[in-house]
């Protein structure tokens, strides 16, 4: 039986003393890490961020509760980020329309809007309540969802743009990883719907390259009278790269805030303690 | 042109073996012969026999079943073809005589080749009867003489009659040669008229009073002295530039070759009239008689000849060159002056982002083919399906206003999908429902918003169909126990003769 690491490296370490570099100096700062905090040191926080900067600016939430979670403090622009719903909602992609609708709406400073969906049930009067002009919207309706991937690539790589939104089935390594190097051509944030066809499910199970991936999902909204307030989604950063996933309850639409996609509500738990939740 | 045993000879092309062949239809229970072959006609075969006359006079007949609509497709296709010669061209169905043949103008065509006309028809036959197609052709002044003449029995393949001498041509041509209708050619027989000139003799009411107006009109539009016109099927383009190949080309890499070099020149000739193409065509003109085509769409006119070669690159995957292309066309078939006002997208700073816009639309519009890109802007409706109309997606808009006391959905339904609902009467919203095999409990509702349909707009079926009541329909906002929201209505009242019904028109994030 092999022993623990520990055990094992002098026997194969010759000389330690001659070789700086060497996994003890590890050790030490492994164990100077703040206890069970996810969050890096300071310095190195900041190390990081002067390496990896996002090149095209940030969307911020307005909220430190979910900036501090990405980074650079914002939705990177951009880059390539992933929408996906739950239930009925990855048939009808309802909230993830309005989540993409309120970060559209906020991005490409007026710039066409390019909208790529094989099915045409979008109603731009819909979107005005999330702060999407419907004015700005180029709807593209293609035959599937690998058409509609290709046509995503096209926006993008054309340029002239402000955000392009698509819908699609699937979102595997190759296809995410063409659209976010097409994002990057001209600097435009491409959002990617998950939806499937009426009737058919399936998992999504394929892991994008996407800079964040996130879910939404309706919660019951603070009643007015017999009447529904403003609706609320539980949003769910999944997967952030250079970040780190949580959850939110947020409250978006019907409001004058121009500058900010949503509201958060509430803060839920660490979602590292919830791996249900990692599954996405 | 006459295009003599058109379905056999068609049939022979697609692989038929070259053995005497029929085609047949069946008339009453009888099969009959419908065409027949040029060798089938040496042995003494006739349109009409039967098919058992037809199989003892020559024992090793091939017979097929006759397909009008497949002879008349690939007439068409022939005719697309002679587009080389000259843009207007049509094909000549049989309607009433049984004969195929085309139509060629080939007006102030016909400097284009070494030799004028006789050396373009002379082309022209020797490119068909390398296929194996029989064709008989006559140059006149007038259709209708055309028509006669290469029809009559001349040896000389291809007849050519200036202009004026109609008359003294076609008087000793029989009279069915006037394309008449069958039993007006066999009444003007009974009367001893047998050829044209026979029919120019008679006063000209005698014989209106007798077979109606065909016969003489007939004649004048030969003799020129009446207008014929012909349907072209495609209108002729303006700016049209073409190549010929000295030997067939079919490799993609000479293709685009072809369009870098046609493109300019067509570009060139748009820019010196300041005009900018909405759509170019492109032909390719393959060895084997077939055409294929490909276009594409402009958002905004150009004459951006590298833009435009790089649009018709990306169609050229479609283009399957057989044997080889020894010809490609290409034409502006819409065209616009340049000063077309540019999209108000407010933002758009520079020129440049607005000709990047342009060519994403243009690209994604000629890959996913027409109709698939637009924008959307605003109508004075109250019924939502009605309220968005398409527009195209370099038009200047309308500004959108909303009306935030009545919020709409963000998913609209094509047809609403009628729900089971349990409600209170008689202007509650509901309070459970079942959508897609799903009960939802509401707990929250806004409404009722009454829409009425448009009265005004009602079609004639319609207003037998649906009673009044379900013209108005009651909208209700509902959010269910999970916070999922929908946009429910309700149509028909209480207390009429049905019972209301809902439905689920949109969701809402």
């Amino acid at each position: 039986m092999r022993p623990p690491f520990p055990l094992v490296r002098p026997s194969v370490q010759s000389d330690p003393d001659s070789s700086p570099v060497s996994p003890p100096a590890a050790h030490p700062v492994r164990t100077g890490m703040p206890k069970g905090a996810p969050a890096l040191p300071p310095h190195l926080a900041a190390l990081r961020d002067s390496i990896r900067p996002p090149r095209f600016g940030v969307l911020a939430f307005g909220d430190p509760r979910i900036d501090a979670y990405l980074p650079g403090g914002g939705l990177a622009l951009g880059q390539l980020h992933e929408i996906g719903g739950v239930g009925v909602d990855r048939e009808t992609g309802a909230l993830p329309a309005g989540f993409a609708a309120a970060l559209a709406g906020r991005i490409g400073g007026g710039r066409p809007v390019f909208w790529i969906a094989p099915r045409p049930d979008l109603y731009p009067h819909g979107l005005t309540g999330f702060g999407l002009d419907p004015g700005r919207l180029v709807l593209v309706c293609p035959d599937d969802s690998d058409t509609t991937l290709a046509a995503m690539e096209t926006a993008l790589r054309e340029g002239g743009a402000g955000v392009v939104v698509g819908e699609v089935e699937t979102l595997d390594r190759v296809a995410s990883r063409r659209l976010a190097l097409a994002c990057v051509q001209h600097g435009i944030t491409c959002l990617a719907l998950r939806r499937w066809p009426y009737g058919r499910h399936g998992e999504d199970r394929d892991t994008s390259l996407a800079a964040t991936r996130w879910r939404v999902e309706a919660v019951p909204s603070e009643r007015e009278g017999r009447e529904p307030g403003p609706p609320r989604w539980l949003l769910a950063l999944t997967q952030a790269r250079g970040g780190r996933p949580g959850e939110w309850i947020v409250e978006a639409g019907e409001s004058d805030d121009a500058t900010y996609p949503v509201r958060v509500v509430a803060i839920l738990a660490d979602p590292a303690a919830a791996p249900r939740r990692l599954a996405g | 042109m006459w295009l003599p045993y058109w379905p056999i000879l068609r049939l022979r092309q697609g692989g038929l073996p070259d053995r005497p062949a029929v085609t047949i239809e069946a008339t009453h229970g009888v099969r009959r012969l419908a065409a027949i072959g040029p060798d089938a006609a040496a042995q003494g075969l006739s349109v009409g026999q039967t098919l058992a006359d037809a199989r003892a006079l020559c024992p090793g007949l091939l017979a097929r079943e006759a397909d009008p609509g497949a002879d008349a497709r690939a007439l068409a296709g022939l005719a697309a073809w002679c587009e080389r010669y000259t843009p207007l061209t049509a094909a000549d169905p049989p309607d009433t005589t049984g004969e195929h043949g085309l139509w060629l103008d080939i007006t102030g065509c016909a400097h284009l080749f070494e030799g004028g006309e006789a050396a373009l028809a002379e082309d022209l036959q020797a490119r068909l009867n390398r296929n194996g197609l029989l064709a008989r052709c006559a140059i006149a002044g007038t259709p209708g003489a055309a028509w006669a003449l290469a029809r009559s029995l001349t040896t000389s393949p291809c007849t050519r009659l200036p202009a004026g001498r109609e008359r003294h041509a076609l008087a000793l041509l029989p009279i069915a040669l006037l394309r008449l209708d069958p039993k007006i050619t066999a009444g003007l027989r009974r009367l001893g008229l047998r050829q044209i000139g026979d029919l120019a003799r008679i006063p000209r009411g005698e014989i209106t009073a007798r077979f109606g107006p065909q016969p003489l009109l007939r004649l004048d539009q030969a003799l020129g002295a009446a207008e014929e016109v012909i349907a072209w099927p495609r209108p002729p383009a303006p700016f049209t530039e073409r190549l010929d190949f000295p030997e067939p080309i079919g490799t993609p890499e000479d293709l685009a070759r072809a369009l870098d070099i046609l493109t300019p020149r067509l570009c060139t000739r748009l820019a010196g009239q300041d005009q900018g193409a909405h759509r170019i065509g492109a032909q390719f003109f393959r060895v084997d008689n077939t055409l294929q085509r490909i276009a594409v769409a402009t958002a905004l006119p150009s004459h951006d000849a590298a833009y435009l070669a790089r649009l018709l690159r990306a169609q050229l995957e479609t283009i399957d060159p057989g044997f080889g292309i020894e010809a490609i066309l290409l034409h502006a078939e819409e065209t616009a002056g340049l000063a077309t006002p540019q999209a108000d997208f407010s933002e758009i700073a520079s020129s440049q982002e607005a000709s990047r816009l342009s060519s994403a639309i243009d690209r994604l519009a000629n890959r996913l083919g027409q109709g698939r890109v637009w924008r959307v802007a605003p109508r004075a409706s109250h019924v939502p399906e009605r309220a968005v109309q398409k527009t195209p997606p370099l038009q200047s808009q309308p500004a959108w206003v909303t009306d935030p006391s009545a919020p709409r959905p963000i998913r609209l339904l094509r047809t609403p999908e009628p729900l089971e609902v349990t409600a209170p009467v008689p202007d509650d919203p509901p309070i459970l429902f079942h959508w897609r095999r799903r009960l939802h409990r509401v707990r929250a509702a806004a409404g009722p918003e009454r829409i009425a349909a448009e009265w005004w707009r009602k079609s004639s079926r319609e207003s037998e169909a649906v009673p009044e009541t379900d013209r108005i329909r009651d909208y209700y906002r509902v959010e269910d126990t999970d916070g999922a929201r929908f946009w429910l209505f309700r149509t028909g009242l209480h207390g009429g003769g049905r019972t209301p019904r809902w439905y689920l028109h949109g969701l809402f994030p």
